[in-house]
């Protein structure tokens, strides 16, 4: 176990524990974005900052990466971190000026967008989630990063239709800006694809991916639950008969 | 007596003596990159046609650049028993007249410098020809990490050796355990030469104590400062001084692993690597049993692919592994935890070029030179608006001045001196008012700049500051790896702003917003690259705030700079009517008759500069 | 997908197999043989090498030394270095932008003939400014200088 002080008041969690968890466990609230707690944090949005000392010396460090030290003195809402807060959030309005997740956090900051900066019309901030998710948690890394500095943003391999995107949706679901389009449409219904093209149902279609998936119906209820890409990777990962997802798992049970 | 590694050396000491000094005349071109730009190989060629034509015995062969950039091609003549005699700027009929000289037993005319490999053996030759203490541009210096720079054949390991390579590593192996290396390397007090100027031997001793089965040392030759070639000259020139220190390094710390990390646009740099090594590997240097030593160590190199960001150590560690380079958070630091997660040292290429020479003469001698906290010499590349520009190797805490004026030969035409910025990207400009500080780590920090990797810009009068700034923040926008948001979003917040400041949209307001800008991002970027960044506009800021005045308040750049604030013009007094300028012109805005002074149409004038450019006489003005 | 070269890329392939090589260094000797990275030699390494095609693609356009479009037949830089940056090395760039016919400051001409490139820093700083064409480095260079050297380098390619 680890004992450290974050804001005066002391906390212990386990070796290997972050100062975010640390902070969570005795109610301290630090702002996140790029962090998701089933994912490998990557401290890139910089939102979660806080002051820690280290031989006198004050550092500034995100505080979902750095792990917990005995003795570590953290302050997370100095002068300092309050600023720098307030100034990511200005900068993020500014490059998702349309995310509501970005706009509640600068209504709970007090931040306001700042004019002189030129919005841009775009809802990925670049935090990994999506890319993180893929990889990590589906096992299928079928989307990640294209270039770097202000023009990385998270795509399919070549702008082109992710071959290997099973549309499970966990991307869209951990998307913190909304900025995955998924779609699912029903049977007998219509959507536009991300190439203005009709899509008839029952499909998903996620359009940053360009991807476009017939959705499975259960022979029995009729009703679209999954992409049938997504089922056949589930059987072959859990050695199922073929047949297997042919009844949803309302009919099954 | 000498131990087992210094016999292994003397047969290569031997063969390199031969080679260096040989009996018959002997012509080195400076074949570094910057001699082959300014062609070296066509004269290089000439004298190998010309001494086969002549039938002479005469030995050939290529040299480092000895940091006279503004001389190339330079030849150096050695004749046996005499000084050495260096030419420059030389052409294919010089080399004719070179060879003819000598044919007739006579000294060539023209020489530079004179300089002694063995001042008890080498006679003077000329009378009028300066040597190294009274040359202008070598009096001040103190070549140390440049030593061997211009000097042997980088291609040739035995002369090398002749010159006492691998004697730093030979004392190391035979005559001191590895702390006792660390603790000289600690009390010589030399700091990491890449630009952050941390204590060498303080990285060393973490590393040392780090618990790891492998241990790494990785040279960082990704020597990405525009303007700055300090690297890449050791690495063309002297590239086994290198692989000594790496040696040196691994044996300090217990690393078994070396790899060099150099950025792709350095073709030749690599390539006289790959040679090194590849001669280190043949004679027992590298391998299994480091001059019949129990020590083993190899070495690999490792490519950059264009991203200047691959120069801080952590995103470094990324490349080399295959990824993208981007910066981790420290800690963990890269001497505890680096490559494949085991501790590494990282050490910039002069860094590791200083420690041969430093183990083999000792700390007492290397602190000799330098100021209190900063020993030692530093290499320092003199470019821009500078006559002489060139590399140069002085001691710490000679002047600014002192190098800009004495070195350098002060500014071309009959320009003013502004300023001189150091620290690439990272680093600020230093007004006149301040360049008899001493150049030392501390002192250029308190200016708001940096020693960096050791690029010195000489800026005149006709260079505008707030381009500078805008240039810089152009350039890391470019080379931002996107992860952290102070940086992707904030650097580019601002290069919108200098941008709209440079082409006569600026605000009085966005001074503020620019520093306020600068501070987040100086406090919150994840690495290096952003917490920097900032630098060259708080620093243009500071000491040149009324340019930034009359770009914003009177719509213009004094410095006649900025395409949308200047407007071309010919001094009618002093045009000759060549009609150069007319002939230049992409957009046919100038007229004018032969022998009469030109003009410019302004509606049609696209400010693209070619008149300014091709005018012998200065005529245009802006 | 058609595999351009099958030969050379299953050399390539397997040399990454035999020397335990990067993702960059792969990427460099495909970059090496073809002058660029074709999306069907990536395709293919993807599936022989097990690398996720999106992990590829990160990596390819992370660096700038990659291309993922066909170079022309000559490449042509304009060092923006600092030293080159204030001997006027913008408006050289502007110049051979017009002369080529690249808006954007990159990319390559109409013709097929030449590619332009952002190069950071080539270390000759001694000779600012200077345009490198393919392996050649030319110093002191000015616009009218570099438009003659342009036309020269296509009449040598005819």
């Amino acid at each position: 176990m680890v004992t450290l002080k974050i804001d005066e008041v002391q906390v212990q969690v386990p070796e290997g524990a972050t100062l975010l968890q640390a902070a969570q466990k005795i109610g301290v609230w630090i702002p996140t974005l790029c962090h998701h707690d089933s994912l490998t944090p990557t401290g890139g949005c910089r939102l979660c900052v806080v002051e820690i000392n280290r031989g006198g010396v004050s550092h500034v460090v995100s505080s979902c990466v750095y792990k917990a030290e005995e003795g570590l003195t953290v302050l997370t809402a100095t002068e300092k971190i309050r600023g720098i807060r307030a100034c990511i959030i200005e900068l993020l309005l500014s490059e998702a000026p349309e995310a509501k997740v970005i706009q509640d956090l600068a209504r709970d900051l007090g931040v306001k967008p700042v004019k002189r900066f030129a919005p841009r019309n775009e809802l990925c901030i670049a935090c990994g989630r999506c890319v993180r998710a893929c990889s990590e948690l589906v096992g299928m890394s079928a989307i990640g990063f294209a270039n770097r500095g202000y023009e990385k943003l998270a795509v399919s391999p070549f702008y082109e239709k992710a071959e290997d995107c099973i549309g499970c949706g966990t991307c869209a679901e951990i998307c913190p800006t909304g900025a995955i389009k998924l779609i699912d449409i029903e049977e007998g219904e219509t959507a536009v694809a991300h190439d203005g093209t009709k899509v008839q149902g029952p499909a998903r279609i996620i359009q940053n991916w360009k991807v476009n998936l017939k959705l499975k119906t259960c022979k029995e209820c009729g009703e679209t639950f999954a992409p049938e890409n997504q089922l056949a990777y589930f059987s072959k990962e859990a050695g199922l008969s073929k047949d297997f997802y042919d009844i949803c798992r309302h009919c099954r049970t | 007596m000498k131990g087992k590694p210094f016999t292994h050396l003397e047969k290569l000491e031997k063969s390199g003596q031969a080679s260096l000094l040989p009996e018959r005349i002997k012509i080195s071109v400076g074949f570094a990159s910057c001699g082959l730009a300014a062609g070296a190989q066509t004269v290089l060629d000439a004298f190998i046609k010309g001494i086969k034509k002549r039938k002479m015995d005469v030995q050939v062969q290529k040299a480092g650049c000895n940091g006279m950039c503004h001389q190339e091609p330079l030849v150096d003549v050695w004749i046996p028993g005499k000084v050495r005699l260096t030419y420059g700027k030389v052409t294919h009929d010089e080399v004719q007249a070179i060879l003819a000289a000598i044919k007739l037993d006579t000294i060539p005319e023209g020489a530079l410098l004179q300089t002694s490999l063995d001042p008890s053996a080498d006679e003077p030759c000329c009378e009028n020809v300066p040597d190294s203490k009274s040359h202008a541009f070598y009096c001040k210096q103190h070549r140390v990490a440049l030593r061997n720079c211009g000097i042997i054949d980088p291609e040739n390991i035995d002369e090398y050796v002749a010159l006492g390579g691998y004697e730093g590593l030979a004392t190391a192996l035979s005559e001191k355990t590895s702390m006792q290396v660390i603790n000289e390397v600690k009390k010589a007090g030399l700091r990491g030469r890449g630009g952050g100027g941390f204590s060498t031997g303080l990285k060393w001793k973490t590393c040392r104590k780090a618990r790891g089965k492998q241990k790494y040392i990785i040279c960082n030759a990704d020597e990405g400062d525009p303007g700055a070639y300090m690297d890449r000259s050791i690495l063309e020139g002297d590239p086994h001084a290198v692989i000594e220190g790496m040696l040196i390094a691994g044996y300090a710390v217990g690393a078994s692993q070396g790899v060099i990390y150099v950025r792709d646009e350095y073709p030749l740099a690599i390539q006289r690597l790959e040679i090194a090594i590849e001669k280190a590997r043949e004679n027992g240097i590298i391998g299994d049993s480091v001059l019949k030593s129990d020590f083993s160590f190899d070495i690999r190199i490792s490519r950059g692919a264009g991203a200047f960001v691959c120069g801080e150590e952590t995103a470094l560690i990324q490349s080399v592994e295959g990824e993208c380079g981007e910066p981790q958070q420290r800690p963990p630091y890269p001497a505890v935890q680096g490559l494949y997660g085991c501790p590494t040292i990282i050490n910039n290429v002069e860094t590791l070029a200083n420690v041969p020479a430093l183990v083999k003469n000792g700390a007492k001698l290397f602190s000799a030179v330098g100021t209190e906290t900063s020993k030692g010499t530093k290499v320092f590349s003199l470019v821009g608006k500078v006559n002489n520009v060139g590399l140069v190797e002085v001691p710490m805490g000679i002047s600014l001045r002192e190098i800009i004026f004495d070195i350098g030969g002060g500014i071309p035409g009959d320009k003013a001196f502004k300023a001189v910025q150091t620290g690439g990207p990272s680093g600020g400009c230093i007004p006149e008012s301040l360049i008899d500080m001493p150049v030392d780590y501390d002192k250029l920090a308190e200016t708001g700049s940096i020693m960096g990797s050791g690029g010195l810009i000489v800026m005149d009068e006709k260079t505008c500051m707030v381009d500078v700034a805008l240039y810089f923040l152009r350039f890391l926008e470019d080379e931002s790896c996107g992860k952290c948001t102070p940086c992707r979003v904030g650097v580019r917040r601002m290069r919108e702003i200098l941008e709209d400041i440079c082409e006569g949209r600026g605000t009085i307001k966005d001074l503020a917003l620019l520093e306020k800008l600068a501070g987040t991002i100086k406090d919150s970027a994840l690495c290096g690259l952003g917490r920097t960044a900032p630098n060259p506009v708080l620093s243009t800021l500071k000491y040149f705030k009324d340019e930034y005045l009359a770009h914003i308040k009177d719509k213009k750049c004094p410095a006649g700079v900025c395409r949308e604030l200047v407007k071309y013009s010919i001094d009618k007094k002093a045009c000759i009517g060549c009609g150069a300028c007319l002939k230049a012109c992409p957009s046919a805005a100038v007229s004018g008759e032969k022998k009469k002074a030109h003009k410019i149409n302004l509606k049609k004038c696209i400010k693209c500069g070619a008149c300014s450019e091709i005018c012998p006489v200065g005529a245009v003005l802006t | 997908m058609k595999l351009p070269r099958k030969n050379k890329v299953k050399q390539i392939v397997q040399k990454h197999k035999e020397e335990k090589g990067t993702l960059i260094t792969l990427l460099q000797d495909i970059q090496s043989e073809f002058g660029y990275l074709p999306k069907e030699v990536l395709s293919h390494a993807s599936e022989e090498l097990e690398i996720p095609l999106s992990k590829i693609f990160a990596v390819a356009s992370f660096y700038h030394s990659f291309s993922l479009d066909p170079q022309g037949k000559n490449t042509v830089s304009v060092c923006t270095g600092t030293a080159c940056h204030v001997k006027n090395a913008d408006n050289l760039t502007q110049s051979v932008s017009r002369e080529l016919g690249i808006e954007a400051g990159e990319g390559t001409s109409a013709d097929g003939e030449f590619t332009l490139k952002k190069v950071r820093c080539l270390g000759c700083c001694s000779m600012a400014p200077v345009v490198k064409i393919n392996d050649d480095i030319h110093g002191g260079m000015t616009q009218v200088k570099t438009g003659n050297l342009l036309q020269q380098y296509r009449k040598d390619n005819k």
